[in-house]
């Protein structure tokens, strides 16, 4: 391909070598160049059309349905119902030194042996007190967004399933993806990959 | 020299009937397809855009110079011209002046030029483009159209004129007058922004201060859903980055909300949602807010793209243990695989329908095209870092994705079989998941 636009650029090339021999009092011109910027360049709105919005549910016969859960969000939708559990906010988590980490191969969710000693470990600590727990799960940078923010969920949800097969009340636990999003190790390497391939945990009391 | 103008009048002559007659273009009646852009071997066309002559108003700011630049570099984009851009403007209403122009023009190897006029009128502006065959005696013209647009716009009236003359001589407009949508920032933050195709123009939509990833566009073109941590879990929002209207919630169940895809008629999103166990697809009607569940596997189901039919879906699950590319009927059935062996993520289903765009991730990730019934796989992208996030412009014939091969993170754009690989960003720090919109209106 390159070798085609070259000779794109060669045809404009010759042309206005030409050109500019062959005309004098014509405009000078030149090969094609970069437009130059403008000083704001401004998008205009497209046509106002009502849009449809996600609101009051209907119950179309047939299949699985749910609604827009109402959620402290700027534009609520209206009509719909709260999620199950309520979700705790995020921020009113905080590190815990008494629970580890916890590492995964790449690609993979299942808990390996040494890191199902670990959640051992952390369910006797969870038992023992009665803290709000928040599960999140991360990811390397291999591997595109969407398919590693759904990886992240299946290494915090397999995390918590073994935790509630400790003993650990399913409803302390809330789990929360980032995907590749919050990497503790920013090297390109796979000593830094196995570090941020991981599920983490944060408490709050209750 | 010869031997390409003689095949390039050659094809300037034949009227060559193509596949995209079947669907009429979305403006105007009866245009002459002169070139077949969808066979191989494309020849280019040599235009002539001398500068816009003003016609009313005072042209302080060099509007008439810019607007022939900038169609230039959108017809040079389009892959189809050679373009002889000029410093001076042809008079208007001077026909003896237009016809020695177009004379030396077409002496030089011009096989057609524009003639633009330009008026500016206090918060308006308009542009008017006459389009001649400088392979006929007679200059024949073969269309003339104005467009007017809001006087702080002004590129986008050579984006406009650009797509026309594309649509003049191949049926289909181009595709600059159009938005890229994509992410920028890093590690904790990324905002969501949105420049001109070319990446002129770049304004935020999203300033939170959160994570704000995977932005996708409406096919209206008024609205980008997206997953946002500004709550503090990823739920899906709406904005509506042209009108002052506040962002939408559309899901904000337990669990990711994440992965959204507008239906080619604008009235259901795919996503991807947790909330059921793990991670499955969804489809939200908007106009009742009603949720049907369309994946039903352990693995997980999720980057899905809709075929522009409507009819099926493309995604990516892991059910066979590695993620890879499969198609859906549009209510969930029918789920046949695309890819095999290997490790394949966010299908990109071509605007046409004949094609899905992937990411192969083997050393790094690189973007690879494949006939949406499976066959012919064929690689778009190597050799030059790690390549990924694909999304089609609305021709169908060039696709913008992310590279890190100049370093950091940067948006880049390429035809669709991988030639004239460009950055669109330049800016330091990191720019990601680009979207790249329909046609405005």
């Amino acid at each position: 391909m390159s070798s085609r636009c070259r000779n794109g650029i060669l045809v404009s090339l010759l042309i206005s070598v030409v050109v500019l021999a062959g005309c004098a009092k014509r405009p000078a011109m030149t090969a094609a160049s970069a437009p130059a910027p403008s000083g704001a360049a401004q998008a205009t709105a497209p046509p106002a059309t009502t849009p449809p919005a996600a609101t009051t549910p209907s119950t179309p016969g047939g299949g699985t349905t749910s609604t827009t859960p109402g959620t402290p969000g700027t534009q609520p939708p209206s009509g719909g119902t709260s999620t199950p559990a309520a979700r705790p906010p995020v921020s009113e988590f905080t590190a815990n030194p008494n629970l580890k980490d916890i590492y995964f191969d790449f690609d993979k969710y299942d808990i390996r042996p040494g890191d199902a000693k670990i959640l051992d470990s952390n369910a006797t600590w969870l038992k023992a007190n009665n803290n709000l727990v928040l599960i999140e799960g991360h990811c390397d940078e291999r591997g595109t967004n969407e398919y590693n923010l759904a990886l992240g969920e299946r290494r915090a949800k397999a995390t918590m399933n073994y935790l509630v097969s400790q003993g650990v009340q399913a409803g302390r636990i809330t789990i929360i993806s980032y995907g590749e999003e919050r990497p503790i190790c920013t090297e390109h390497n796979e000593a830094c990959w196995a570090k941020n391939r991981r599920a983490h945990f944060l408490t709050k009391a209750r | 020299m010869r031997r390409l103008l003689t095949a390039l009048l050659i094809v300037l002559v034949a009227v060559v009937p193509t596949p995209w007659r079947a669907t009429p273009p979305s403006h105007g009646q009866g245009v002459d397809v002169y070139i077949n852009i969808t066979g191989g071997g494309t020849k280019k066309l040599n235009i002539a855009i001398p500068d816009f002559a003003v016609v009313a108003g005072t042209d302080t700011a060099g509007v008439g110079t810019m607007l022939a630049s900038v169609t230039g570099a959108d017809l040079t984009f389009s892959g189809l011209f050679s373009v002889v851009a000029a410093t001076g403007s042809i008079p208007p209403n001077n026909p003896e002046a237009l016809r020695k122009s177009w004379t030396d023009f077409a002496a030089a190897g011009a096989h057609a030029g524009v003639h633009g006029l330009l008026a500016l009128r206090g918060p308006r502006v308009e542009g008017e483009m006459r389009l001649y065959d400088l392979t006929t005696p007679e200059f024949r013209l073969i269309a003339s159209k104005k467009f007017d647009m809001a006087a702080d716009s002004p590129r986008r009236l050579a984006h406009k004129i650009a797509d026309e003359i594309v649509l003049q001589f191949t049926g289909e407009p181009g595709s600059a007058d159009t938005k890229l949508a994509y992410v920028t920032g890093s590690r904790g933050t990324k905002e969501i922004l949105i420049a001109d195709y070319d990446g002129f123009g770049a304004r935020p939509v999203t300033r939170n201060g959160s994570l704000n990833l995977m932005p996708v566009w409406s096919p209206d073109t008024r609205s980008l859903a997206f997953t946002s941590y500004k709550g503090g879990y990823p739920d899906l929002y709406r904005a509506f980055p042209f009108e002052r209207r506040p962002e939408q919630t559309l899901a904000a169940f337990n669990g990711i909300n994440s992965s959204p895809a507008f239906s080619p008629d604008g009235r259901t999103i795919l996503m991807t949602l947790s909330k059921d166990g793990n991670p499955e697809i969804y489809a939200l009607t908007l106009a009742t807010g009603a949720f049907r569940r369309l994946t039903r596997h352990p693995g997980i189901d999720t980057d899905p793209s809709w075929a522009p039919t409507g009819r099926d879906v493309a995604f990516v699950s892991d059910r066979l243990g590695t993620p890879h590319v499969f198609v859906m009927d549009a209510d969930g059935g029918n789920v046949r695989q695309v890819t095999f062996a290997g490790f394949h993520t966010q299908p990109r289903w071509s605007p046409r329908g004949d094609t899905i765009v992937y990411t192969m991730r083997q050393a790094a990730h690189d973007l690879w095209a494949i006939n949406a019934d499976g066959s012919n796989a064929r690689r778009l992208t190597g050799g030059a870092g790690d390549n990924q996030g694909a999304t089609w412009a609305p021709d169908g014939r060039h696709l913008a994705f992310q590279s890190n091969r100049l370093g950091s993170w940067q948006i880049f754009t390429m035809a669709t079989d991988g030639s004239d690989q460009a950055p669109v960003t330049r800016g330091s720090g990191d720019f990601t998941s680009p979207s790249w919109s329909p046609r405005l209106p």
